[in-house]
């Protein structure tokens, strides 16, 4: 019955509190990336632009994506 | 033909009405939250504008407060339809009550009444000096009770709507979900002594997690969408009291006309939807990892 929704073999263990394949690090590099987004336009763009924001998320999101 | 090319084959039409329906639709969203455009503008064409519907979206109280206050509605509606809806479909399972057939007919009437209907409806129960219900909660308990005025009365009675047209939605669901749990675990855990408490918790809980999962999807992206009946209710008031999200949207999209600012709304909405079924589903279905 729960044979849809368990971790399946492509599932591993990285820095991130729950097991993950490689849709579920894609998707959560998304979501951090939007999210620092609107954060930053909210409250620091006034000090630094918002592209140090995308380099960051993407910096971030490589480092996701091959260890988390 | 190969097995896999007739599977694809099958799964062809919907695979297509998906893309149509869903997948452009958003594509569209996504392009217009790049734009302002607002056709009763001087210049109503699309004019491009970056970032700039998502800077004034942080910025907009009126959205972020439409949002939050969609998030403790959602929030209460849902927990208060899981828990209503697993004592009636236990209720209506029972071999001891009376009329048990009658009873789960006539509990499933609300869902197939439309959103708008059952906005009237209460609209009509609650109304000052006209519903009944004022007008015996004065009678009987001297509660001066007034959605036009009172925004906890209105937020309350928004939630009470809710709770009695879903409800019977989540005890339907339920009562499928309990009816195909198997027996044995049951009759195991009552043999080793477990308590009523012990086995809904560590048995029968587990065992039902697939269907409350299915269930507090539906029901949690439902409430973060309700707009007819509120509409038909409180139109949103009093004030902003009951001005959920999609109310919200709407407001700024048809009456505004403001399309670009409304598909950014629109996106975060549904970045906020996805993010909290994707939080529900990995809490709900424990995917532990090493780090933990």
């Amino acid at each position: 019955m729960m044979a849809g929704i368990q971790p399946n073999k492509a599932d591993r263990d990285g820095f991130l509190p729950i097991r993950t394949n490689g849709f579920d690090r894609g998707f959560i590099s998304v979501v951090i990336l939007i999210l620092v987004h609107l954060l930053w336009m909210r409250f620091l763009e006034g000090l630094l632009p918002l592209w140090v924001a995308t380099v960051l998320c993407l910096a971030l999101a490589v480092f996701i994506i091959r260890k988390g | 033909m190969r097995q896999s090319n007739i599977g694809w084959l099958f799964l062809a039409p919907a695979t297509l009405i998906l893309f149509v329906v869903g997948f452009l639709p958003f594509i569209y969203i996504l392009y217009v939250g790049f734009f302002d455009w607002n056709t009763n503008a001087v210049d109503p064409t699309l004019r491009w504008a970056g970032l700039q519907n998502y800077r004034s979206l942080v910025f907009d109280t009126t959205f972020l407060n439409s949002l939050a206050r969609t998030l403790v509605f959602a929030f209460f509606v849902v927990i208060s339809e899981l828990l209503l809806g697993y004592i009636l479909a236990r209720a209506l399972m029972a071999d001891r009550l009376w009329g048990r057939q009658f009873f789960r007919t006539i509990h499933t009437l609300p869902i197939v009444v439309a959103p708008i209907a059952v906005g009237a409806t209460w609209r009509l129960l609650c109304v000052p000096g006209f519903g009944i219900v004022p007008y015996y909660l004065k009678l009987w308990f001297g509660i001066d009770y007034n959605i036009s005025t009172n925004a906890y009365h209105a937020f309350g009675t928004a939630i009470i709507m809710d709770l009695w047209h879903w409800t019977p939605f989540v005890t339907l669901s339920l009562m499928a979900g309990l009816t195909a749990l198997p027996k044995e675990p049951l009759e195991q855990a009552q043999i080793d002594g477990g308590n009523k408490l012990q086995i809904f918790w560590y048995v029968i809980v587990p065992m039902l997690k697939p269907v409350l999962l299915t269930t507090v999807f539906i029901r949690l992206m439902d409430a973060l969408r309700s707009v007819d009946e509120i509409w038909m209710l409180t139109k949103g008031g009093p004030a902003e009291a009951t001005r959920f999200i999609g109310l919200h949207i709407w407001i700024n999209v048809f009456p505004k006309t403001d399309y670009g600012y409304g598909a950014a709304m629109s996106l975060l909405t549904l970045y906020v939807t996805i993010v909290l079924s994707w939080l529900l589903f990995v809490a709900m279905t424990g995917r532990k990892g090493g780090a933990q």
